[in-house]
This record gives C-alpha cells, sequence and structure tokens, in this order.
C-alpha cells in the first residue's frame, strides 16, 4: 500500500523510512512560525529563558515571527509587546516579518511553504501552507514544545480526501466551497484528520483559492489541510522556499480514512450565519437580511482574487450609506498588486475604507461592533462577539457576496451585478 | 508514573453537538482573568446552582466535538476552580483537545458516553483498564486510547512539566553520549 503526502513528510522529520497513520512518532519540524500575541510568545520567550535556559535559540533559521495582530498599537503595552518581540528575534537572529501582511499569507511569499516541509505554529490557520504540500499544524500553547525541543510529539493523522471535479459557475467562490465541504462531510467530519484537497478541477484553481479552502480545515474538525503540489504551486513555492526538499505527494494506492468528491458546477453561494462554522446555509434563503458592517480581508479570504471578485461588483458603484465597508489586503504584496490593478481606488471611489494589512478587523480589535449590529464578512469565524459586542452577529460569506450586499445594505446575491 | 484513576460525580451533561465552551461563562467574560468571577459566572445560563452542587473530583459529560468553535481557556479554568476534575465526551474538538490536555486537564473521548451516565451517576475513569465504569448504575464502557505523548502531558501534570522532565532526560542523554 502506498502512503500520503502527510505520512511521506512526517517520516522524513521523523528520520524514519516510514510512518504510519496512528504511530506515535517524535517529528522535528521544519519551521516554527509565531505571531507576537500576548499570552503566547511574551511567555515563551519568558519560558525558554526561565524554564529551559535558553538564551540563545540553536538554530535560528527554522523560526519565524511575525507581527500582524495589533497593528498598528493603540497602547503603550501593544508596542512594548510588539518591541519584547523585536528584542527577541534580534538577539536570537530570527526572522521577524513586522507591517508585512497577515503571516499566515507572508508565510507563503517569504518560503515558509516549502513543499514537503513540516511547519507548526499554534495558530491552526497555518494549515493554508498546505496549498503547496506543506504540512503546517497549529499546536496552541503546545508550540513551546517546538521552541523549547527540536522534535514534537505526534501521531500520524489519517486523511480523508477530497476530489473537487467540474468549474465553480460565476459568483461562486473557494470561500463556498469550503463551507460547502463543511455542510456535506460535516463540522467533525475530519476530527484528527488531515484534509487532503485533490482531483482535476485542482489544476485550475488558483493559488488563492486553495490558501482559502485549506486555512480554514480547522472547522472540518481537521488538523491541517494539504494539496499534493502541482506544477501551478510548484511554480509559486519552489524559487520562494527557504529549504532544498524533494516535493513529495500521496502514492495513489494511499489509504483514506474516507474519499469524497464534490463536484464544483453545482455549487451555489452560500451563507454562514452566526454562531458557528457549522452552519452553512443557502444564500438564497437569507437575502434582504440587513447589514451594516462589512469587512473583506484575513487570512482566508482577502487576497487579490477575492478584492478583484469585490471590486467586479463594486466598480462605478457606491456603498449603501447605511453600511460600513472595511477592505483590508491580506499582505503589502497583495496591497501592491491592487493598488497597481486600479483595484484600492474601486474600493476607495465606492465609499470603502480602504486599510493596510492587519489582524485585527478579524477579531473586532479594531471596528469593533456594537450591540444588534449584524456584519458580512469574509473573516475567518462568526462566533459571538469575535468582531465586538456578545449581542452582534456575523454571516460569513464570499467576496462578491459582500461587495453586492454593501451595496444594498443587506444579504444579496452578486449574480445580477456580475452581468453585462 | 501512572495516572490516577479519576472518581467524581457527573455534574452537568452538555447535549448540544459542536458545544462551544466559551458559553459556559458567556463570551461577554471570556476576557475575565478573576477567577472567582470567572467561576460566579459559569453555568448561570444552564443551573444557576451549579457551583454550591459540584464536588471536588467531579466531572463533566459532553456530546459529538465537544469543544468546536474557537475555545478559550477561562472556561475550563473557572470548572477546574470549582473542582471538576476531567471531561468525558462522545468526540473532541483537536484544538479544544489539545488545548485542555496542555493544561494537565484529563480529556476522555468516550462514544456512547452520553446513554451511559444520567447527571449525578458516580463514575470512575479507569486508565489501566480504558474504560469509564458508572458505579452508580453497574456498568462499564471503553474509551479510546489517548496518544502516548498526550498520556505523559496527563501523568506530568501539564505541557510545562512534561517538557521541563524531557529536556532534562534530553540533555542527560546528550552529556551520556559525550563522555
Amino acid at each position: 500500500m502506498g502512503f500520503t503526502i502527510t505520512e511521506k513528510i512526517l517520516a522524513r522529520t521523523a528520520g524514519l523510512p516510514s510512518v504510519r497513520a496512528g504511530d506515535e512518532i517524535m517529528a522535528k519540524p521544519d519551521f516554527v512560525l509565531a505571531y507576537d500575541f500576548p499570552g503566547y510568545t511574551d511567555v515563551i520567550f519568558k519560558q525558554l529563558k526561565n524554564d529551559f535556559g535558553i538564551t540563545k535559540m540553536a538554530e535560528p533559521e527554522r523560526f519565524g515571527i511575525f507581527i500582524d495582530h495589533m497593528v498598528p498599537a493603540i497602547s503603550p503595552a501593544e508596542e512594548e509587546l510588539h518591541k519584547g518581540t523585536r528584542e527577541w528575534t534580534a538577539i536570537n537572529d530570527v526572522k521577524l516579518y513586522e507591517r508585512k501582511g497577515i503571516g499566515h499569507q507572508v508565510s507563503s511569499e517569504v518560503g515558509y511553504a516549502t513543499p514537503g516541509a513540516f511547519a507548526v505554529h499554534f495558530d491552526g490557520h497555518v494549515s493554508q501552507l498546505g496549498t503547496f504540500g506543506t504540512l503546517a499544524i497549529g499546536l496552541r500553547r503546545n508550540v513551546l514544545e517546538a521552541f523549547a525541543m527540536d522534535k514534537v510529539s505526534i501521531r500520524v493523522p489519517q486523511t480523508t480526501r477530497v476530489d473537487l471535479v467540474g468549474r465553480l459557475q460565476p459568483g461562486v467562490m473557494a470561500r463556498d466551497v469550503f463551507h460547502h465541504i463543511v455542510r456535506v462531510l460535516g463540522p467533525a467530519s475530519c476530527r484528527f484528520q488531515v484534509l487532503e484537497i485533490g482531483g482535476p478541477a485542482v489544476a485550475d484553481m488558483s493559488n488563492d483559492a486553495l490558501q482559502t479552502i485549506t486555512g480554514l480545515a480547522m472547522f472540518t474538525g481537521a488538523v491541517t489541510a494539504i494539496v499534493n503540489p502541482d506544477a501551478k504551486r510548484l511554480a509559486y513555492a519552489l524559487p520562494r522556499a527557504r529549504l532544498k526538499l524533494e516535493p513529495v505527494s500521496s502514492d495513489e494506492d494511499a489509504t483514506y480514512a474516507a474519499r469524497h468528491t464534490i463536484d464544483l458546477s453545482t455549487l451555489e453561494p452560500i451563507i454562514v450565519i452566526p454562531p458557528s462554522p457549522a452552519n452553512t446555509r443557502d444564500l438564497k434563503d437569507y437575502l434582504d437580511v440587513p447589514v451594516q458592517v462589512g469587512y473583506l480581508g484575513s487570512c482566508a479570504s482577502g487576497r487579490i482574487e477575492d478584492l478583484r471578485a469585490a471590486a467586479n461588483v463594486l466598480r462605478g458603484r457606491k456603498v449603501a450609506s447605511t453600511f460600513a465597508l472595511n477592505v483590508v489586503p491580506t499582505s503589502q504584496e497583495i496591497m501592491v498588486a491592487a493598488a497597481k490593478e486600479g483595484l484600492i481606488e474601486v474600493f476607495a471611489e465606492a465609499g470603502a475604507f480602504v486599510s493596510s494589512p492587519s489582524c485585527d478587523y478579524c477579531f473586532g480589535r479594531i471596528a469593533t461592533m456594537a450591540p444588534g449590529q449584524r456584519a458580512v464578512s469574509t473573516g475567518t469565524l462568526n462566533v459571538r462577539g469575535r468582531m465586538g459586542s456578545p449581542d452582534s452577529e456575523i454571516y460569513l460569506c464570499n467576496a462578491a457576496v459582500l461587495a453586492a450586499s454593501a451595496i444594498e445594505g443587506k444579504i444579496t446575491d452578486p449574480r445580477p451585478y456580475l452581468q453585462g | 508514573m501512572a495516572l490516577k484513576n479519576l472518581r467524581g460525580r457527573v455534574a452537568f451533561k452538555f447535549d448540544e453537538i459542536d458545544f462551544d465552551v466559551d458559553q459556559i461563562v458567556g463570551v461577554k467574560n471570556i476576557k475575565t482573568t478573576n477567577i472567582d468571577e470567572l467561576s460566579k459566572a459559569a453555568m448561570q445560563e444552564y443551573d444557576p446552582g451549579f457551583a454550591s452542587a459540584v464536588r471536588p473530583g467531579d466531572l463533566l459529560v459532553g456530546n459529538h466535538n465537544f469543544g468546536y468553535g474557537h475555545p478559550h481557556y477561562p472556561p475550563m479554568k473557572a470548572m477546574r476552580h470549582m473542582g471538576i476534575a476531567g471531561v468525558i465526551a462522545e468526540s473532541f474538538s483537536p484544538g479544544y483537545w489539545r488545548g485542555e490536555i496542555s493544561m494537565g486537564f484529563p480529556q476522555i473521548s468516550c462514544p456512547g458516553i452520553l446513554a451511559f451516565v444520567e447527571r449525578w451517576d458516580e463514575v470512575e475513569v479507569d486508565w489501566a483498564a480504558q474504560q469509564v465504569k458508572n458505579l452508580t448504575q453497574g456498568t462499564t464502557i471503553a474509551f479510546e486510547p489517548l496518544p502516548r505523548g498526550d498520556l505523559e502531558m496527563l501523568e506530568a501534570g501539564g505541557l510545562e512539566t512534561y517538557l521541563k522532565k524531557r529536556f532534562q532526560t534530553d540533555t542527560a542523554m546528550r552529556n551520556t553520549d559525550h563522555a
């Protein structure tokens, strides 16, 4: 029997000839990533010194730190946190990426999405590195293990494979594909497993689309998601790769816990209603629900493909006077591309507030919602209080739906706007 | 070092599938750091008498995919403060599981547990037998074996102690290698 891409990557990093799902192994991550956040990095930096006597990281090139939350800082305490992060990375010769964009996206841009590599973070949305055949797992507090020790203890996960076939209809996007997966497979379908995305449709899909799908993997219960890197993925990732590794892929006869096929041509735009990412619904059943706030951005959706989709709807139109639209490109690289294409102009002319990249809109640190307000959002999550008051609501949708809803001030099907 | 069996009553059954643990204290209290205040806020929506009824060693029971959503640590910090010694659920959401195991807080994945116990039944989690025993009803049910790393973390009492132990062993081994 063959092996999954996950088994191959973990075998190499465990220094073993082969491993199988279920094996208990010690594996050495190629990359250990984190963004600075109170209770995580500041604590870890202290623990390394005080509990483990580590005053200098032995292999600094394996580590990457991002400043993407609390950007810009709104209090001295936040700036102090960033200061501590800058000091720690400087002392340890660890790479720091500050104000370059949301770290999970920047990670791909600067080569941590090395095909065949194993990366860990505390935040699970790092799973989006899987687009390029990188096994990237969020460990929460356990990421300390990867900072303090060479190897992390892991049970090799099983894999659920989803094959995508067919082509998406206009107005339907990667966001709809992901939430459709949650809907038909279930929010616990891939618990403790890897969600492997494959099938003939993948070759035609953009990196952006696959980053959206893989980045949200946790809401299927998966520990991460991964794609067998094809020519398009390798063309992006190999020139940027930080390690010389042989890219690996799942064997034809690899063993999967389950296998599903999704025909993209049958999908319609969806909406995910509060207060859970498990609540996938048909957009058509929620049309005309009044909304006052919109967030286009996040590590899940805020890439050039999303910005183009929103701009196509907004071009020459105005955001409703009752509506506040925030547009936040995921990274500086994306913001530059959007500016060159004239998309920033479209958003500004439509009346949107366009911000430099930051994670802060996604969790209500800024653009904080009041009780009774309702948002449409391409952010990662719609749990209560995520973007402000526990008595505000978040409806997750794709970028085109968001843009159409911004124009009308109510949840709106974007497809009429895309004709002509 | 073997884990000590858990023994206590089922202090509450969370019937909801994909249960978001933040609801235990309420989202508006999720940033509360004072443990007494947190404990006071906990369970108000479910059973206002919970804190006075619970005894040290009691356990919680949950449905499938317990801990789904975006789990924070305060709800279970409050539960431990009130004496709760562990959670037995039909199944767990991985992010929640990882977070609580790292706190040294036992989580037991046990398909069938919801129908196996009534609230306030006395139960025992037998680690060696990999069984939950319902002492009130005189029945037993198997639970799923924990990954080795997770068991070692529970035995150590949490992530920090576990890592410190491993760190010392590794350093000792390195020193031996040199000698």
